[in-house]
């Protein structure tokens, strides 16, 4: 029979001979380009920088609970701090889109231990707390002391939620991310403006409003966003926090 | 054909292609998400099968929005149209599952239902940069539901064919969406021009399709200008419809398959009842024409289908003098026999 001739129908258990070959041939072509497109897709998405969520490995903390602005675990670093503060300074946040105010308003300024999970990046460290885990504990309490003054400055950055971007979710940033973080900031989580310096390392401030309070639901229509705070910057152990006006965030 | 609803039957040529479509996804999607896993490795597990479903959910989507048009440019491409169901249900499987990983991370464990997160977390319904491209994927992906969820012949009897085509048409408007979901979406976050290209070059290679597909049938729709003497239209001469073949001919405004078989002509009405197959550019086969998409039979002389089945189209008068063929360009009601015309008058059929 000639090509042309061929006539396929579906449920005749054979094809016709040309036509089954030339379909072979289609199918094959297709799974091909299946195989090159999963290769240049896969290659085209952005390397992503290391973050890290030690999900599945809980560990226990000693330390000092510090309720506001944002929860943190106030941890006395070992042996000689050579300069650096004395105590390093732990995120605290609950499960899930959650921040730990709650569980944790009990415990201000006292010294506990804790089960959670690590989350970190570029030298901050978050703790997941495992609910229902905190404990009071002997040993010292620690206390951050009068903030360090560093000056009005002006910054431009994006603000994000500092759990995902820290290492829960990566990327953890930019547009894809926006309504992730804009819903982790609504529920509790630390906004942090991340401001990238000369070099493209990232500092990261936590965002306080004017009276030291978190800003919470305040920022979240500029998350993910390139903005521009202004306001003045201080030093709490090893955190930077940033104190301005949410209702003068300006949109780049 | 559709007399009782039974599960359609699996044969040889089905398993065939279901077989197929398993290993191209199955390849798709353990491919990307090796390769991504070794040279992203910092990448949570969740993003590399958010990505992986997503991707593979708008790469199959390319591929059932181009058969349709491929069939109508070249026939041969018809045994991918056959099954395309299929496609369209897996399709809608990747993007179910692209859509729940992402509405559990992006939307879960909140202090806002998934739902009411999905639509209402990034608010900047103001800005077209900013603007909420997850609710885009949403509504896409219902609609990819209702067809996947529709799809079978039961769903078309039911509805009524007028109603599931429009609701199929909107498989369109399901990739309008989903195009703009990733351009709004990762697009805004990704840099490499690998990704926006083959994105465009999809849109641009869909459209054409169509476009060339849709132009090139546009020649057929032209009303047929012969000769008319007392409502017959001369249609064209004997010898230019190949045997068991048809040629499709536009009178009073409809597609009319004109069937040479048997040294006899018949004219029956283009669409096929089932999904409006192109009946013309079928074959007749035991007797009976057989549609090109998924083979249904309609017999040439009263255009019903052979018994069990009830399906039928329209008939035409026709009538063949001195080689040409004449077609009356009213259509009788579907069903309605007519006497085929005789190429060679009784017993000159060797002359
Ligand atoms: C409930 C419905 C949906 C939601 C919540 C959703 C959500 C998302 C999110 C959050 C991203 C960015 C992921 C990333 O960080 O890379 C994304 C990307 C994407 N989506 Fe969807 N989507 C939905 C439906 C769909 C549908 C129906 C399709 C296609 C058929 C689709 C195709 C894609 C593609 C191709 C990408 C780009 C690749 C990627 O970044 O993962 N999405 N979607
Ligand atoms: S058999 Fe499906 S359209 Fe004709």
């Amino acid at each position: 029979m000639p090509e042309r001739d061929e006539f396929y129908v579906g449920y005749l258990p054979q094809a016709p001979p040309r036509l089954a070959q030339r379909t072979r041939r289609v199918a094959a072509l297709l799974v091909v380009a299946a195989v090159l497109i999963a290769g240049g897709v896969a290659l085209g998405f952005a390397r992503l920088p290391r973050a890290t969520f030690e999900f599945g490995n809980e560990k226990t903390f000693t330390g000092t609970v510090e309720v506001a602005p944002y929860p943190a675990l106030l941890v006395r670093r070992p042996g000689n701090a050579q300069g650096l503060p004395k105590f390093s300074r732990y995120h605290l946040v609950a499960f899930g889109k959650h921040g730990a105010d709650e569980e944790l308003r009990e415990w201000d300024g006292q010294a506990v231990t804790l089960a959670g999970t690590l989350v970190h990046r570029d030298g901050q460290t978050m703790i997941e707390i495992v609910g229902g885990s905190v404990r009071a504990a002997e040993g010292e309490r620690v206390a951050t002391g009068a903030p360090e003054a560093l000056g009005e400055h002006r910054l431009v950055g994006e603000i994000v939620d500092s759990k995902c971007f820290l290492g829960v979710m990566n990327p953890g940033n930019l547009k894809p991310h926006r309504a992730c973080a804009a819903r982790c900031i609504s529920g509790g989580i630390p906004p942090v403006l991340c401001v990238r310096d000369a070099s493209g390392a990232a500092v990261y401030l936590l965002l306080v409003d004017r009276s030291g309070g978190p800003v919470g639901r305040r920022v979240l229509d500029y998350v993910a966003e390139p903005v521009r705070l202004v306001g003045d910057v201080e030093r709490i152990g090893d955190q930077l926090v940033l104190r301005f006006d949410p209702r003068e965030i300006e949109r780049l | 054909m559709s007399v009782g609803y039974q599960a359609v039957g699996w044969n040889r040529q089905k398993k065939l292609y279901d077989r197929t479509l398993a290993l191209g996804v199955g390849l798709y999607l353990a491919l990307f998400l090796a390769i991504s896993a070794a040279v992203n490795p910092n990448a949570t597990a969740e993003t590399l099968v958010i990505r992986a479903f997503g991707t593979g959910a708008l790469l199959l989507l390319h591929v059932v929005l181009a058969i349709g048009p491929l069939c109508r440019l070249d026939r041969r491409f018809l045994p991918l149209l056959y099954n395309r169901r299929h496609l369209g249900v897996t399709m809608f499987g990747l993007a179910l599952v692209h859509g729940l990983f992402s509405l559990v991370q992006f939307h879960a464990f909140g202090d806002t239902h998934p739902l009411v997160s999905l639509f209402t977390a990034n608010s900047r319904y103001d800005s077209l940069a900013w603007f909420p491209f997850q609710p885009l994927g949403f509504v896409a992906l219902v609609i990819l539901f209702l067809m996947a969820a529709t799809s079978h012949d039961f769903w078309l009897a039911n509805l009524g064919a007028p109603v599931w085509k429009a609701l199929h048409m909107l498989v369109y408007v399901a990739y309008s969406l989903v195009v703009a979901h990733v351009v709004l979406g990762s697009l805004q976050a990704e840099t490499c021009p690998l990704l926006t290209g083959l994105v465009g070059a999809g849109l641009v290679a869909i459209v054409a399709l169509h476009l060339v597909a849709g132009w090139r049938e546009r020649a057929l729709d032209a009303e047929h200008a012969g000769d008319a003497t007392d409502g017959f239209v001369d249609v064209c001469a004997v010898d230019d419809i190949e045997p068991e073949r048809a040629k499709i001919v536009t009178l009073g405004g409809e597609r009319v398959a004109v069937f040479r078989y048997d040294d006899k002509v018949s004219a029956v009405g283009n669409a096929c009842r089932h999904q409006n197959g192109p009946l013309g550019e079928g074959r007749i086969i035991d007797g009976c024409i057989t549609c090109p998409w998924h083979g249904y039979q309609y017999r040439p002389e009263d255009g019903c289908s052979p018994p069990p089945f009830t399906e039928k189209v329209p008939t035409y008068d026709v009538r063949v003098t001195r080689g040409r063929v004449l077609v009356r360009s009213e259509a009788h009601a579907p069903g309605t026999p007519v006497a085929p015309a005789q190429v060679h008058a009784m017993g000159s059929r060797d002359a």
